[in-house]
């Protein structure tokens, strides 16, 4: 019987195979990549120069965030302190001035060159956030950076990737709560009122209205 | 149905056009149209590689790479703080202070606004009296400079860096040494430094302190103190001015008088004014200037001819006027051989005379100066002292040398030391002083310069300058307001101020702060202790000193002396043609010639990028046989200049005009190979023009010039309105209707888009006007833009290819209803993107990268878009630029380089990038955006404040754009067109306004203002004047085809116009 099919059909299965073997490890690659929280880094936790505590400092001794992020209401930036700030309260013979921990510190003082802070929270250069405008209007600092005050090193919360901002610009009821509670890590709409009902409440009051066009944040 | 849109016909010979191959319409300039984009625009590289070869081997590197590769962690990065808070700084937040650029005449007062420390853009102060908040070209290009990364960064001796400890032994020998010192410096109207030289006076009695401005010759100064003697300044008050002729005087170009010195001329070019009726301009000229386009009749008549011009007029207005005084004064002006328009010059003068009182007469301030004194006498005729030129008691300023008088004293070798503060002369000194050779011979010599140039080079020592936005300072405006200038950075390499050496040399500490410019101020004002602080204070911060301008003067004529003057001018009798010394538009005299956003700034005549070029007539130039780009030779004595022509419609014949400050050789690798050195034609009796120069063509091959103008056109429509002040007041409305806007059919949606409902459009509709009756092309918006917005620089080979990427362009139109070169109108119309509603570009966008926002603005998402460029293909104003190369990260003459070559820009260019604005990268698409990042941030402002209230309902609070901010003649409002308070929804319904192509019904959102012109009818060629578009389609030619059936202009519907 003469052969129907031309020799090099033998090779095909085989190279059918490795073929999809090589897309599909791609693709499972890209999607454990890309479709998890190790691509937006939520959980990024880097080695900071000074091993500074937000539960010490806020949930321990109740300190508001807006004494180091000073700017936060009225800035697009939330400052990091100044090493001024931070030597405030641990200047020499003041709070553990001689404390190993606070070496980076010190030693910024000392020289007037300031300490390098690992950035964690990264916004694309072509994404313009402000910070006033959220927290001005009801947004917590909760919403974005998660429970900082129980955070012995902070760490990224949320992945802050452009479907998760619109999340909230398309429904901002979700997260609005009242100005007075901002800054409070902890709050909780009281028993009897949901979260969506306070938020819808605020959001008729005061007329927000986020912008959900490009412009909004790309310029 | 597909709408199908007829087009207007090109017509044959146009009466409208921008290039010369455009009036002509070549071969060429027709292949142009044609292309999608301009000729190489798809071609990768010299190589020939094009788009499809590239896209090949991309795919091929592509596979080879891998995709595993872009799975690379994101490098980690810091957060830094101050180590201590700054007063008033919050990161992130701009700050904003008073200060002031100095100028040759006087100063341009500015906010400027810093970015955490950062001087990042300027703005006028409008706070300050001789100012109406507008800037200019040059002062918006400044902050370039300060991070020129090639500045002078150390201080040099013959060469060879060195410390400045030995420049301090050195200046201690000169003090020591105690005689032979000079000093040449450039004009700063600084009061600290002319106290400091009235100290230096006492302490070196023998002293020489000679100031030199190579384009602010003693001409007008001597004039003025023949007309009407010493301490005296004169400036118009165009408020008053009904009719205005402008001989030589480009009077509208804010770089010389600052930008309010034609506020009230704008005014009263208002056709709607209440009470005085528009205004008349006449002017005279050689080439035209800005002014010249604004312009309701103007003559060419060459820069040589301009005194017997005057004289002719002068001879008139006297025997209408009845003055022996003028009339002696004319007719002792020595008669030369040219003749004039006769009825031009008669009609002219009666319309001077008739305005009696409200006349002014304009001179050039660099015509000889008995010229000018006769202009004077001839204001005086008018009436116009006092009333329409005013006098100012500037007091009696000590003298001061010329570069002439220092020039002799070096050849007698009485000075040792000579100490250059600012200014290039061995490049721009009058030819015949043979200045480099006198330097070249001194035993010591300093330039203080920001660049090591040409006599830095010369010098025995180079020191770093100072920017203005570096130093403390003081200068004074035009008018003679007091000005403070106050530094936004430390000297970023080490640059000294000229205050500093001055202090220096006087044997004074080296001050940290503002002492020597608090102790000028503590004498002016008078005052010590808290009054002392509370001024100064006030001083800084309004950055200026109220009421301190030179107070007025009553002018007398000294007729005596202006004919004495007259009678003694002996102009050169050289015949042949002569020769025109120009004010570059964007290297002024050379010294932005290392700035590459000026470099790149079209000429707002020529429209001629990186290079200037002897500009010739057109028929000089069929004469002469050449073309635009054919080298010629200009021979002057025995000196010779070989540069590239470029034909200028509208210029005299028998003249060429050349714009000075370029031809620089080894001082940048930007100023390598950019135009042609006119300096040497130029000599100490020839500042304006030279006489009896012969031009012939050399055969030598064709120069290549860029010239963004060329690269689009639009095609004989109607895209620039004019009219007449009579046709305006007849039919106020006469512009909107022009040419196929009359025929158009009304626009009915068979659909209605369920998606497009009223209320999801926001509160806030952003607008723009331009009123063409009062933008005369400055540029200013233009580099405001380039500044505002990061827009990069791409070079000149770039721009020939039509890859140019600023925002904004000028459209220059040369008009005339008779399709005359000779003396054809010149237009200037600001172009950018149009945010039109029904926006072409976002229909054929495949990846929606550009979308229209609820405010009415066409975005531009960068991050999406993957460079298609079908945008730019569809949008009918060809406002779109792309990013062929990494402008950015590369710099122009390393684009071409592989993927491997190094990248990233120098740290200094950095810091001067707005960060508000993403800085764009290759391949993707860009265009105005209306400054959505200050829209932006006045809604935020809103929002913060209204905080938790809806009061985030009020209107956002006024803001302007960085062109409109920038703009000196106001032509161009920003707004809410939904806001009944703004002034821009008042002039989006302006009976002028008109929207360009509007039968392509892409709803633009810039309404532009027609012009409208006001002729005198007895003047020659009046009928001519305000007539450039293509004739008013009612009552010609309109019976033949009748509408309805068959349609001409593509619409089954009636024409509602019947």
């Amino acid at each position: 019987m003469a052969n129907f099919f031309p020799k090099w059909i033998n090779w095909l299965p085989l190279k059918l195979t490795i073929c999809i073997a090589v897309i599909v490890t791609t693709l499972v690659a890209g999607i454990w990549y890309y479709f998890t929280p190790k691509y937006t880094r939520v959980g990024y936790e880097p080695d900071q120069p000074v091993p500074f505590s937000h539960v010490i400092h806020v949930e321990q001794l109740g300190m508001d965030c807006r004494y180091c992020h000073s700017f936060v209401e009225v800035a697009s930036h939330s400052n990091v302190p100044t090493t001024a700030t931070c030597i405030g309260c641990h200047g020499e013979g003041k709070i553990k001035y001689d404390s190993p921990k606070l070496t980076a510190v010190v030693e910024s003082w000392k020289t007037g060159r300031p300490v390098q802070w690992a950035r964690i929270h990264q916004v694309p250069d072509y994404a313009y956030f402000n910070h006033a405008v959220h927290v001005n209007r009801g947004v917590s600092c909760y919403s974005c950076h998660g429970d900082v005050s129980a955070m012995p090193v902070v760490y990224q919360h949320e992945p802050q990737s452009m479907a998760w901002c619109l999340e909230c610009h398309r429904a901002p009821e979700n997260h609005l709560r009242p100005p007075e509670e901002i800054y409070n890590m902890k709050w909780k709409p009281v028993a009897g009122e949901t979260q969506r009902e306070i938020g819808m409440k605020f959001k008729q009051e005061w007329d927000v209205n986020p912008p959900v066009t490009c412009g909004g944040c790309h310029r | 149905m597909k709408k199908i849109i007829n087009h207007p016909s090109r017509p044959e010979r146009p009466t409208m056009w921008r290039s010369m191959e455009e009036f002509q319409n070549t071969p060429e300039f027709e292949e142009t149209l044609q292309r999608e984009f301009p000729a190489g625009a798809a071609v990768y590289d010299e190589s020939g590689l094009s788009k499809r070869d590239f896209l090949k081997l991309m795919g091929a590197s592509m596979a080879l790479a891998g995709v595993g590769l872009t799975g690379c962690r994101r490098p980690p990065s810091f957060l830094v703080p101050l180590t201590q808070g700054v007063e008033w700084t919050v990161p992130g937040k701009f700050l904003y202070y008073a200060t002031a650029m100095p100028t040759r005449l006087g100063a341009i007062p500015l906010i400027a606004t810093t970015s955490d420390g950062r001087p990042t853009k300027v703005e006028g102060n409008p706070l300050h009296p001789y100012s109406n908040g507008g800037t200019d070209v040059f002062a918006q290009a400044s902050v370039l400079d300060l991070y020129d990364p090639n500045r002078l960064k150390a201080i040099k001796r013959e060469g060879a860096s060195t410390d400045a400890a030995s420049f301090d032994t050195l200046i201690g020998e000169i003090r020591q040494r105690g005689e032979g010192l000079a000093v040449l410096a450039d004009s700063a109207n600084s009061p600290s430094r002319d106290r400091l030289r009235m100290e230096l006076k006492v302490a070196f009695p023998g002293m020489i302190w000679a100031e030199y401005e190579p384009l602010a010759t003693g001409e007008s100064t001597a004039a003025v103190v023949a007309a009407f003697g010493d301490g005296t300044s004169v400036r118009p008050n165009f408020e008053a001015a009904d009719v205005i002729l402008a001989l030589d005087s480009d009077f509208l170009d804010s770089t010389e008088a600052g930008p309010s010195f034609t506020k009230a001329f704008y005014q009263r070019r208002k056709p709607e004014q209440e009470g005085r009726g528009m205004n008349r301009l006449y002017v005279v000229e050689n080439h035209y200037t800005s002014t010249g386009g604004l312009a309701d009749h103007r003559l060419r008549v060459r820069a040589c001819d301009i005194g017997a011009f005057l004289a002719a007029v002068s001879v008139q207005v006297a025997s209408l006027t009845g003055n022996s005084a003028l009339s002696s004064a004319a007719s002792a002006f020595p008669a030369g051989t040219t003749t004039f328009d006769e009825v031009w010059i008669t009609e002219c003068a009666k319309d001077l005379a008739s305005a009696s009182g409200r006349a002014l007469v304009l001179v050039g301030r660099e015509q000889p100066a008995p010229v000018q004194a006769l202009g004077y006498a001839l204001n005086g005729a008018l009436g116009s002292l006092g009333t329409t030129l005013l006098g100012y008691n500037t007091g009696a300023a000590p003298k001061v040398a010329t570069i002439e008088d220092l020039a002799a004293a070096l050849s007698s070798n009485s000075v040792q030391t000579l100490i250059i503060l600012g200014g290039n002369p061995v490049y721009n000194a009058p030819a015949n002083l043979k200045f480099a050779e006198l330097l070249a011979a001194m035993p010591t010599s300093i330039h203080l310069s920001l660049y090591e140039d040409e006599t830095s080079k010369m010098c025995k020592w180079a020191v770093p300058a100072a920017h203005y936005l570096e130093t403390w300072g003081d200068t004074r405006t035009l008018d003679g307001t007091h000005t403070s200038i106050q530094p936004m950075i430390l000297p970023l390499w080490n640059g000294v101020s000229q205050l500093d050496i001055l202090s220096q040399l006087l044997g004074r500490p080296r001050s940290e702060g503002p002492e020597i410019v608090r102790e000028t101020f503590q004498q002016r004002v008078g005052s010590t202790g808290t009054a002392l602080d509370l001024a100064w204070n006030e001083y800084v911060r309004t950055g200026f000193l109220a009421e301190s301008a030179f107070p007025a003067a009553a002018l007398s004529l000294n007729t005596g002396a202006i004919t004495a003057g007259i009678a003694a001018y002996q102009p050169s009798p050289a015949d042949g043609a002569e020769v025109v010394f120009l004010k570059s538009s964007s290297v002024d005299d050379g010294r932005y010639a290392n700035n590459s956003w000026l470099q790149e700034t079209p000429d707002f005549v020529t429209k001629l990028t990186w290079d200037n070029a002897a500009l010739v007539s057109p028929a000089d130039a069929a004469e002469l046989g050449i073309k635009d780009g054919d080298m010629v030779e200009i021979v002057a004595g025995d000196t010779r200049l070989e540069c590239a022509a470029l034909i200028a419609p509208g210029h005299a014949d028998k003249s060429v005009s050349i714009s000075l400050g370029y031809g620089r050789k080894d001082v940048s690798a930007l100023m390598q190979n950019v135009g042609f050195d006119a300096y040497p034609l130029r000599t100490v009796a020839t500042p304006r023009f030279r006489k009896g120069v012969s031009v012939k063509a050399t055969r030598g091959p064709k120069y290549k010039l860029a010239r963004p103008q060329e690269h689009q056109s639009m095609e004989g429509r109607d895209l620039f309105r004019e009219g007449t002040l009579d046709r305006f007041k007849k039919n106020p409305t006469f512009a909107l209707n022009m040419g196929m806007d009359a025929h158009l059919p009304p626009e009915i949606s068979i659909y209605n888009n369920p998606l497009f409902q009223p209320e999801q459009m926001a509160k806030e509709q952003w607008a723009m006007t331009v009123d063409l009756n009062v933008c005369n092309g400055c540029n200013a918006c233009l580099v405001a833009c380039q500044a505002e917005n990061n827009v990069p620089v791409v070079g000149k080979d770039q721009v020939i290819r039509g890859r140019d990427m600023a925002w904004i362009r000028i459209d220059r139109y040369f008009a005339s209803p008779e399709s005359s070169l000779e003396n054809p109108e010149m237009v200037a119309q600001m172009i950018t993107c149009q945010h039109c509603e029904n926006a072409p570009c976002e229909t054929v966008c495949p990846v929606n990268a550009t979308v229209h926002s609820e405010d009415g603005l066409n975005l531009m998402a960068y991050n999406r878009c993957i460079g298609t460029r079908y945008c730019a293909n569809n949008c009918p104003w060809k406002v779109r630029r792309f990013n062929y190369f990494d402008y950015n990260q590369r710099p122009i003459d390393k684009l071409y380089f592989g993927p491997l070559a190094p990248k990233g820009m120098a740290d200094s260019l950095k810091m001067s990038k707005n960060p508000n604005v993403t800085v764009r990268m290759r391949g993707v698409m860009e265009k105005c955006t209306f400054c959505i990042q200050r829209i932006e941030e006045a809604k935020i402002a809103r929002t913060v404040k209204a905080g938790a209230s809806d009061k985030s309902k009020v209107p956002v609070a006024p803001f302007k754009t960085a062109c409109q901010q920038a703009c000196p003649s106001e032509a161009i409002v920003f707004g809410d067109e939904n806001n009944p308070d703004r002034l821009v929804s008042k002039l989006r319904k302006d009976p002028r306004g008109f929207t360009m192509l509007k039968y392509v019904n892409a709803r633009p959102r810039i309404t532009y203002l027609a012009r409208i012109k006001n002729p005198n009818p007895a003047m020659p060629g009046a009928d001519l004047v305000g007539n450039i578009n293509t004739p008013d389609h009612h009552g010609e030619s309109h019976g033949e085809a009748p509408h309805g059936a068959i349609d001409p202009h593509g619409s089954p519907a009636p024409a509602a116009h019947h």
